[in-house]
């Protein structure tokens, strides 16, 4: 009883209160799941991959380079958000597969080159399971991965690139507009709407869509193990479907999730439990996107008072 | 002849070290279990296949600013059971349990007072240095007070029994 202070006046130990006791305790649970939920939500903390050993990464709608440039309604995949999943599931070693679930046209040839040089550097077992679509520059994803399953009824193939711009100087001559040129340097210009192209800039704008064909088309090639030869017959742009991907050799097996799990089960020796990856939305990209679309409708509004013709000018190259 | 004798009294003192600890272990298990939403998050989250360092500083590293705010949100929840225990029944149930209650030097226990004695919960600078330094005062202290129970001036009191054949039995 060292340094004990006694108080013999007799005071009864504090009244407690079993039920309020208990309702503190609930209340703070309570706080706590809501807390740990808002948390989670918001930090990107992955509580759906608790015991997962495989990956699902989407890649849903055109593949571009950054999402944020004004593609208020299409679904689209970033190359950046993409590669960031890729590298975060390589990164845990409990993930044994990685499945890309496609679902694209295709898109930006260097976006889709960065996905494609990602999945190549993963060390972990990749599948590519195409569902409705996975064409061009989506095919070329899905080439790089260990094994291709698409539905027999998909989209698939289309290699090849595609480079197209609008011109129109028979509507500025209709409307007395001079577009005058002042350049240094030959090719400046070339794909000017304001223009028509000349057969010599046709030639090198072809060339280089042929140069970029032949990589595109040479890397399939690697990917699926084809002879050089065998892929100049399919990658002439054409699409094929599902069934005739894998007379090509395109694909590897006509199927599902179901071919595709079974297929990571064999290999791997584990029952597979998938975990979607996907980029979190933070409160600030919600409340950005919300204010970005009230913006976009407002400006369309008050541009369409003013214009009644949409004017295009840039050249797009997509794969 | 009848006598009204009292047929015990009790007495409160200085509560004893162990008691103190098997106390706080106990509502620290309390705390735990409200704690568990936030365990299944780290527990999904925990990269597998690694040793548990390796596990920690991989994941501290993807998730840096949810592990911040779930360690605010945990301290504030732990700083919330113990206020409000505290500040309504001069006890937690760690203390109920073993026999102890909050007493004030000043009277009647005050939330400012409960407020500071557990100041160690805020995970802040200097507060958070409480952790450590704490401890240490109880230890070498004559009245087993840790520097935030000086500082609010409470202590922490045992309920014992004087019972008619003269044995001190807590209560």
């Amino acid at each position: 009883m060292r340094g004990n202070k006694i108080d013999l006046s007799a005071k009864q130990e504090p009244r407690f209160r079993w039920g309020f006791a208990v309702f503190v305790v609930l209340l703070l649970l309570a706080i706590s799941f809501m807390l740990a939920g808002v948390i989670s939500l918001f930090s990107g903390f992955d509580e759906g991959s608790l015991g997962s050993n495989v990956a699902l990464i989407s890649i849903n709608g055109a593949i571009v380079g950054d999402d944020d440039s004004g593609y208020f309604f299409e679904s689209v995949t970033s190359s950046a958000d993409a590669v960031e999943m890729i590298e975060k599931a390589d990164r845990n070693p409990g993930i044994k597969a990685i499945i890309l679930e496609i679902n694209s046209p295709g898109g930006s040839a260097v976006a889709s080159e960065e996905i494609v040089n990602a999945v190549k550097k993963t060390n972990k077992t990749t599948v590519a399971w195409i569902r409705e679509m996975g064409a061009s520059g989506a095919y070329w994803v899905a080439s790089s991965a260990d094994y291709v399953v698409a539905n027999r009824m998909s989209v698939t193939g289309s290699i090849g690139v595609v480079g197209s711009y609008l011109e129109f100087p028979g509507l500025l001559e209709e409307y007395n507009v001079t577009y005058r040129r002042l350049v240094s340097g030959k090719y400046k210009d070339i794909g000017s709407p304001y223009k028509e192209m000349t057969e010599e800039e046709n030639e090198v704008f072809q060339q280089a869509l042929d140069a970029m064909r032949d990589y595109f088309a040479g890397d399939v090639a690697k990917n699926r193990k084809m002879s050089r030869k065998d892929i100049d017959k399919v990658a002439n742009g054409l699409f094929y479907l599902g069934a005739q991907a894998k007379d090509l050799g395109l694909v590897d097996e006509i199927g599902g999730k179901e071919e595709v799990t079974a297929y990571i089960e064999k290999k791997e020796g584990i029952k597979a439990e998938i975990a979607e990856y996907k980029k979190e939305k933070t409160l600030l990209d919600i409340f950005g996107e919300a204010a970005a679309k009230q913006s976009f409708f407002i400006g369309k509004g008050v541009g369409a008072s003013f214009f009644d013709r949409k004017i295009i000018s840039a050249i797009s190259i997509t794969a | 002849m009848k006598l009204d004798i009292p047929k015990e009294r009790t007495f409160s003192a200085t509560a004893s070290l162990p008691k103190r600890i098997m106390a706080f272990l106990a509502d620290m298990l309390i705390i735990a279990t409200i704690m568990v939403p936030f365990g299944k998050i780290l527990e999904g989250a925990m990269p597998k296949g690694l040793s548990i360092i390796e596990a920690s500083m991989r994941l501290s590293s993807d998730y840096s600013g949810g592990l911040i705010l779930m360690y605010f949100s945990i301290s504030a929840l732990a700083f919330l059971y113990f206020y409000l225990m505290e500040s309504n029944m001069g006890q937690s149930i760690g203390k109920k349990i073993f026999s102890m209650h909050i007493v004030s030097d000043n009277g009647q226990l005050k939330g400012w007072q409960v407020a500071v004695r557990n100041l160690f919960l805020v995970p802040l600078f200097p507060f958070d240095l409480l952790v450590i330094v704490d401890p240490a005062f109880m230890l070498f202290t004559k009245t087993n007070q840790r520097l935030s129970e000086i500082l609010s001036r409470t202590r922490v009191v045992q309920t014992y029994s004087l019972d008619l054949y003269g044995s001190n039995l807590p209560v």
